[in-house]
């Protein structure tokens, strides 16, 4: 188990997350660059020191600041394993070298690895002839090998094409499973969040604004900001009944969070994510909103179209390109935001 | 296993920037011809006092000079104190050299500044304020005086004095050898469990090595060719540059210029070294 609860005094903001990650699970950190993330990384790792916090791995004090009895084991003392966007092989040594260079393996397991990897033909190569794809996957060797208590990874594939982050993603998804070692990614990109952690936690501006299930946190964002963060591509006031733009309607899930055909207190908006729209009128599944098409251009296999509804402009993906000036789109199961950011539920905020 | 579009086997070998073997450009241009004219015409100038000197010397010339009695005591002398100077060099100004790179000094700016004073200061100069600095009848003098040894027309002396004039080059040239070592990479070892000795020796010091390698052959031709400071705090024992001095002065120009050559072959094969060495060492890494 690894838990880390610390508060770093950076130069803009101060960092401040509490995280604990069970033997063998995988959590992300998500966030904007800035947000803080790698600083909570480096403080697990001792790199940098917390103003105040606990740092405990498998029930060894790794860092404890701000009290009485300051612990700070030194990096090399921690067991940690830090995987960056930079593979950092060392230049002068081969493969091999790099491989073992933690001195605690043996040259079986050494082979064995390399071949897990796909990297057995590569023993003997220097770092500088190898592909990108290649450096990160004898990095990743290398904090195997290590034997590290808990794996830390900073946006190690960012640099790599899509398909090739996919494929060392779930590589690393797998190992840290079979290890059953505590892994922490950190990412600005959702989908590697997604495909790879169990929990998610939103950063920004040093703080977690929210924690929860990768599914959890897209579909129920608990402010405005981190739908934001989490892709939602613009937000429409919702109208009472009868007032043009958008309106309430009955959810098709029975969501907690739809408005359910009552009416909203002024300055409420629903969150558009671009995924979760669907063409045409339908309110059985959702809220409808009906724009005037300001933009549309292909993306993907899709449309990506820019909508105006009175002073709100979104952007939403269709199937195909709009044919008419004005559309009606069904928002499925949107979030409902109140004027301070908060989300709101059928509990409070509507009448 | 995984497997994908990547190619399993290392990529062909870089295109090499440095070093011998390497392919010489096209001369696609009249600029270009102007170019590499005029870059040969500075090379030929800058290469001229060497040739001039290959060609004024006849074998006759060197046997006569370098064969009595006590001829090779300058080259002695100047090699055991370039030796013992590089040895100091190594001692005292790496750590300094170390600590300036990662930054481990207050106030930095300061130390780079009194690294260039020394830099900039004529070596006559510095000759002229070592004599008032560790001469017999200052406190430093009296304390040697005390240990039975002399900073004046001393071998310590003649140290001294190429420490003196020597340090600066090494100490900067060290410094950009650190400064270009990846902190990132010491990081990274210690993340694998080396505590900081050891990553020095096994990261810091082979990454750093080759840029060490030039500082030092560097350093060392300085002080093999050191006179400014020698000339007046070390005039005793004779080193090869003020054994030229007195042969110029004494018996003229021809009888000089075999010393020379001297000078040239004893300070010349650790700097070319330490470039092969350096270039074959890039070489290695690139595979």
């Amino acid at each position: 188990m690894l838990s880390a609860d610390v508060e770093v005094d950076r130069r803009d903001f101060a960092v401040r997350a509490a995280l604990s990650v069970a033997a063998g699970e995988r959590v992300a950190l998500f966030g904007p660059s800035g947000a803080g993330k790698t600083t909570v990384l480096e403080s697990i790792a001792g790199l940098v020191l917390p103003r105040r916090g606990l740092v405990e791995l498998g029930g060894r004090v790794l860092t404890s600041a701000g009290g009485p009895r300051p612990v700070a084991v030194p990096p090399y003392q921690r067991r940690i394993g830090l995987l960056r966007q930079d593979p950092g092989l060392f230049p002068h040594l081969p493969v091999r070298a790099n491989l073992l260079y933690a001195r605690s393996s043996s040259g079986a397991e050494v082979e064995a690895i390399a071949r897990q990897l796909g990297i057995d033909g590569l023993l003997s190569a220097m770092p500088a002839r190898l592909s990108g794809g290649q450096q990160h996957r004898v990095a990743l060797g290398r904090l195997l090998l290590a034997h590290c208590d808990a794996l830390l990874l900073d946006e190690p594939f960012a640099s790599l094409d899509a398909a090739l982050r996919r494929a060392l993603t779930a590589l690393v998804k797998d190992l840290s499973s079979e290890r059953t070692v505590p892994s922490v990614l950190v990412t600005h990109q959702l989908p590697d969040a997604q495909a790879f952690a169990d929990r998610l936690f939103v950063m920004d501006q040093g703080s977690v604004l929210q924690e929860g299930a990768p599914d959890e946190v897209v579909l129920r964002p608990a402010s405005r900001r981190v739908a934001e963060l989490v892709g939602y591509l613009g937000f429409v006031p919702v109208a009472p009944p009868g007032a043009s733009g958008a309106r309430g309607t009955s959810g098709a899930d029975g969501s907690d969070d739809d408005p359910a055909g009552t009416v909203v207190a002024g300055g409420v908006v629903a969150g558009v994510h671009p995924d979760r729209v669907v063409p045409g009128a339908d309110p059985s599944r959702g809220l409808v909103v009906t724009g005037t098409v300001e933009a549309a251009r292909p993306s993907g296999a899709s449309w990506e179209a820019d909508l105006r509804a009175g002073d709100a402009a979104f952007t939403c993906r269709l199937p195909s390109c709009p044919e008419s000036a004005q559309v009606s789109v069904t928002l499925l199961a949107p979030p409902y935001f109140a004027p301070d950011g908060s989300r709101i539920s059928n509990s409070h905020a509507l009448t | 296993m995984i497997r994908d579009a990547e190619d399993r086997r290392p990529g062909p070998p870089l295109p090499r920037r440095g070093g011998f073997g390497r392919q010489a450009p096209r001369v696609r241009s009249v600029s270009a011809f102007l170019s590499v004219a005029g870059a040969a015409v500075i090379w030929i100038a800058l290469l001229g006092p060497v040739i001039t000197l290959l060609t004024h010397l006849s074998g006759s010339a060197i046997a006569s000079a370098l064969t009595g009695p006590g001829d090779l005591d300058p080259l002695i002398t100047s090699l055991a104190a370039g030796g013992v100077t590089l040895a100091v060099l190594l001692c005292l100004c790496t750590p300094l050299s170390w600590m300036l790179a990662r930054g481990r000094l207050p106030l930095p700016r300061l130390w780079e500044a009194g690294l260039l004073c020394s830099l900039l200061l004529p070596p006559l100069v510095i000759g002229l304020l070592l004599v008032f600095m560790v001469g017999p009848y200052t406190p430093i003098g009296e304390f040697l005086g005390w240990l039975h040894q002399d900073a004046t027309n001393t071998f310590l002396a003649l140290v001294i004095a190429e420490v003196y004039e020597s340090a600066p080059y090494y100490v900067l040239g060290a410094q950009a050898a650190f400064a270009s070592v990846d902190t990132r990479l010491e990081q990274q070892a210690g993340l694998l469990g080396d505590p900081p000795r050891r990553v020095f020796r096994r990261i810091t010091l082979p990454l750093a090595a080759p840029g060490l390698a030039m500082a030092l052959a560097v350093a060392w031709a300085r002080a093999m060719g050191a006179f400014g400071a020698v000339v007046i705090i070390a005039y005793h024992p004779f080193g090869i540059p003020l054994q030229i001095f007195v042969t110029l002065q004494e018996t003229g120009l021809a009888s000089a210029l075999p010393y020379a050559l001297v000078l040239l072959v004893v300070a010349l094969p650790l700097p070319m070294a330490a470039y092969v060495w350096s270039a074959r060492a890039e070489r290695r890494r690139r595979g």
